[in-house]
């Protein structure tokens, strides 16, 4: 990857970029609060596992695929993997967050990135509502039009995603900036391969049912800092 | 078990069962080029077809066409109450499957009927030391009508290789109540989470083309396909209740009421529920023992039911 590709797409990546993923959880908050994360390392190991069961052969693989589109501008896969994304999401506020986020980097990417037809193109999909619009799909599109690989936008959902989690962390327990950090590097191995692993040509498939199950509970929560 | 020259003890090169089927079903490239076609007689008792058709007469669902091969068995329908529903239990008086079985059940309802499923018995997997068990279901509830989808849990032994797929078509106006339940193993042996792999799809698709899939693939000995943090559960279930014909407000209604009945064993079984993309509700639940997930279900479906159509509760007189 050449430095003005890295640069275009570390925005979108970047904490500062204005997609809303600061009120997000992801059934953490709820987890939290049912007393399955009690301390950083229990965290670290609810994570890792969402990670690696529940986001790697589902969210990571259609980050890769939508990757693809956003390098060759062919955006039929990319419909149907965001279509089946949507489907596999059960819990109604993790979907409607990865919606939410996923739209946010559709409309800046389309904005800015004119040379890139595609991303305009499904921004008028997302628009009118004939793709969902998750984080994944168009974070993919975006990368894979900037010119970045597969591996490396999967690689890239996956830190994103990670550093979410750890920002909220620190706001729902007694985790502190350098505890976030140290369990951060330890997960960067397992993003790697992740990245690596999945294969494009898989079906979509997803096992997390603890995290799947705080996610759903989150919404009857009585009292949240997070909407997810 | 016969095995093929050149075939490995691989996760990744399990073979299917069933020797023709649609490309759209395969997942996997079934034979190489160089290995000997399979005979007919080899898929005898093996590959079992269960095809149903049940449709509203006078009042009451009756079955309209029916088609078995071993090991399936069909009875007739059994009516719980007064309300016409067919009651069918799925009966495969062979135990269980074993590696090479590929059951498949292909069921339609048309119009109006009502139709509950269930089985005698746990849906027994059995070790494998290369080919997979299959069980392959296609569902279409025509309009109108209703399914009530109840089978016992599926245990699979230590070593066993399963595959699952049920794709649930729903008309304009249908409703399905669709119960999914695993253990992790023959606990009463210390057996846990010990099979070589397991997949499980399932597929609901409403009249407007939207669609629900919960998808899992566990294949313990690989990075990505582990059990994890759920290795401390030994069951897992979803339920599923979906209809283009509920008001908002009462899958609200149902939603709270769930929600409560979820809450009723904490620390003994771990469940949520939320709305899925379809009209309905997608709820997951993880227990400890067969007991407590059996309680839980049958407050579940009772809700259910209670909520959709306004009525009670019905033993499925299997014990």
């Amino acid at each position: 990857m050449n430095t003005p590709s890295l640069l275009e797409g570390l925005r979108f990546v970047d904490t500062f970029f204005p997609s809303g993923g600061y009120a997000f959880s992801a059934g953490l908050e709820a987890a939290v609060q049912g007393g399955a994360v009690k301390n950083a390392d229990q965290f670290a190991r609810y994570i890792e596992d969402l990670l690696r069961g529940g986001m790697s052969r589902r969210d990571a693989l259609a980050a890769k695929i939508a990757n693809a589109a956003g390098s060759t501008g062919k955006v039929s896969a990319t419909l149907e993997i965001d279509r089946r994304l949507d489907a596999t999401k059960l819990s109604r506020e993790s979907r409607m967050a990865s919606r939410q986020m996923g739209r946010q980097v559709i409309r800046v990417a389309a904005d800015q990135i004119k040379a890139k037809p595609v991303l305009r193109e499904y921004l008028d999909e997302v628009e009118s509502n004939r793709a969902p619009g998750h984080l994944a799909v168009t974070l993919g599109l975006t990368l894979g039009a900037c010119g970045w690989s597969a591996e490396d936008t999967a690689a890239a959902f996956l830190y994103q995603t990670a550093v979410g989690f750890v920002s909220a962390a620190m706001r729902l327990s007694p985790i502190g900036q350098h505890e976030g950090q140290c369990i951060l590097g330890e997960w960067l191995p397992v993003i790697e391969r992740i990245s690596r692993e999945v294969d494009s040509d898989a079906e979509m498939s997803s096992w997390s049912p603890i995290q799947d199950i705080y996610s759903m509970r989150h919404g009857s929560l009585e009292w949240r800092l997070f909407r997810s | 078990m016969r095995v093929r020259r050149g075939e490995q003890n691989s996760a990744s090169q399990k073979t299917s069962t069933f020797p023709k089927r649609k490309r759209s079903q395969r997942r996997e490239p079934s034979q190489k080029k160089n290995q000997p076609t399979p005979s007919l007689t080899e898929f005898v008792g093996r590959v079992g077809e269960l095809r149903l058709r049940y449709a509203k007469l006078d009042g009451r669902t009756v079955i309209a066409h029916s088609y078995f091969t071993t090991p399936w068995k069909l009875l007739p329908p059994i009516y719980l109450d007064d309300t016409g529903a067919a009651y069918t239990l799925l009966i495969n008086p062979s135990g269980g499957l074993v590696g090479g079985d590929g059951l498949s059940i292909d069921m339609t309802l048309d119009r109006d009927a009502h139709v509950l499923v269930s089985a005698p018995s746990a849906n027994r997997v059995y070790r494998s030391e290369e080919k997979l068990s299959e069980q392959l279901i296609t569902i279409t509830v025509g309009p109108h009508a209703i399914l009530e989808w109840l089978p016992e849990h599926t245990i699979p032994f230590a070593g066993s290789r399963f595959r699952q797929v049920i794709h649930a078509n729903l008309a304009p106006g249908a409703a399905i109540i669709l119960w999914d339940a695993l253990a992790s193993g023959r606990m009463a042996r210390g057996e846990r989470w010990a099979f070589t792999h397991l997949e499980n799809e399932i597929h609901i698709t409403t009249a407007t083309g939207a669609s629900l899939v919960e998808h899992y693939i566990l294949d313990p000995a690989t990075d990505l396909g582990r059990v994890g943090l759920a290795e401390e559960w030994d069951y897992v279930a979803s339920l599923y209740v979906v209809s283009d014909a509920v008001s908002p407000e009462i899958w609200a209604n149902l939603e709270s009421k769930v929600a409560e009945i979820l809450g009723k064993l904490p620390g003994q079984v771990l469940g949520g529920v939320s709305t899925p993309a379809i009209p309905g509700l997608a709820i997951k639940l993880l227990a400890r023992t067969a007991p407590d997930l059996t309680h839980l279900f049958e407050l579940l479906w009772a809700a259910a039911r209670e909520a959709l159509w306004n009525l009670p509760p019905v033993s499925l007189r299997k014990y």
